[in-house]
């Protein structure tokens, strides 16, 4: 059956409409002026068997690290321009230094650097999927650990 | 094909009033003077007047009031639910609206490709890939282990106390630290 010109006109229209907003959306997410990022601090202990309910979105990613207990002890969100830098407040006197460095392929890249009393502890450099985490731990903190969830998304 | 041939084949028309005002003339003269064509419209007259009584005598039997009344009651009638739905989608599918199928497919399969942007972790059966690809890393000396969890699809790098930690609590956190 064919179409009347209109109308095909019309469905012609929809659809380049549709590819031309799916490539302005491509190109909308190769430029973003900056990052969120988001610090969430942690202390994982075996003194007792406590799960903080405020970790309940992390839980599976926190129970492989095999502690019992795990009591969320800051939250810290910053917005961050490309190339910029942030710092967080780490409980424990330390320091958390957050730099984004690029957008690629939905993945950011950032470089991190931990220090305590002005001594760095760890530099690194990371992607990590657009608003997805990774996870620095380890530095001693009230008879635990304390764990890092350093993760970044673009607004 | 000869002219009476033609004639013929056009008498049935022309006695029904299908054919134009040209035609009609030009049947009617050639029937007016051929002899064995004006046996052909005879006949044909014949057989359309036979044809007349007979359904005539058949319409006279038949009570129409009670065939619109059913009619009329179809129509009124409130259709259920899914004989509703059934319906609308004969509506829907006919061609014309299948067209409207390329635009939507292409807004699915975009909107497929744009899920895991606008809503990380959509996909069924497994966490999202979350790994982080670690490119450098310095602990100034210290030791320092790279992990990839494969259920929750996490990266985590541990930062292990030196043997000659400062703190003792902390030695005996590191030390039952994380077995992954």
């Amino acid at each position: 059956m064919k179409l009347p010109k209109t109308r095909r006109s019309l469905v012609l229209l929809s659809s380049l409409l549709l590819v031309s907003l799916a490539g302005w959306g491509g190109a909308a997410e190769k430029n973003p002026q900056s990052v969120q990022v988001t610090i969430r601090s942690i202390l994982a202990a075996n003194k007792s068997d406590e799960f903080d309910a405020k970790l309940k979105g992390m839980e599976q990613q926190l129970k492989s690290l095999k502690y019992r207990s795990y009591r969320s002890l800051k939250d810290d969100t910053k917005t961050v321009p490309w190339q910029g830098t942030q710092s967080f407040e780490i409980p424990g006197g330390r320091t958390l230094t957050v730099a984004p460095q690029e957008f690629q392929n939905n993945r950011i890249a950032l470089k991190v650097r931990l220090t305590e009393n002005d001594k760095p502890i760890v530099d690194t450099t990371v992607k990590i999927p657009n608003k997805g985490n990774f996870i620095l731990g380890g530095p001693p903190h009230e008879g635990g650990a304390l764990v890092l969830s350093i993760s970044a998304a673009t607004p | 094909m000869t002219n009476c041939e033609t004639i013929r084949e056009s008498i049935g028309g022309w006695l029904d009033g299908e054919l134009s005002p040209g035609e009609s003339d030009s049947v009617r003269a050639h029937v007016a003077n051929c002899a064995a064509c004006g046996e052909v419209r005879r006949q044909l007259e014949k057989l359309h007047l036979a044809l007349k009584d007979q359904l005539s005598a058949e319409a006279a039997g038949i009570e129409f009031l009670p065939f619109w009344r059913d009619v009329q009651q179809r129509i009124n009638q409130k259709q259920a639910w899914h004989e509703e739905l059934l319906d609308w989608c004969r509506d829907f599918f006919t061609a014309p609206r299948i067209a409207w199928s390329v635009p939507a497919v292409i807004a699915l399969v975009l909107a497929a490709f744009s899920l895991d942007v606008y809503l990380p972790g959509w996909r069924f059966g497994g966490a999202r890939n979350n790994f982080a690809a670690v490119e450098s890393i310095d602990a100034h000396g210290r030791s320092v282990a790279l992990l990839r969890e494969n259920e929750s699809k996490t990266t985590v790098i541990w930062l292990y106390q030196d043997q000659e930690g400062e703190n003792e609590a902390a030695e005996d956190a590191t030390k039952s630290g994380p077995a992954f």
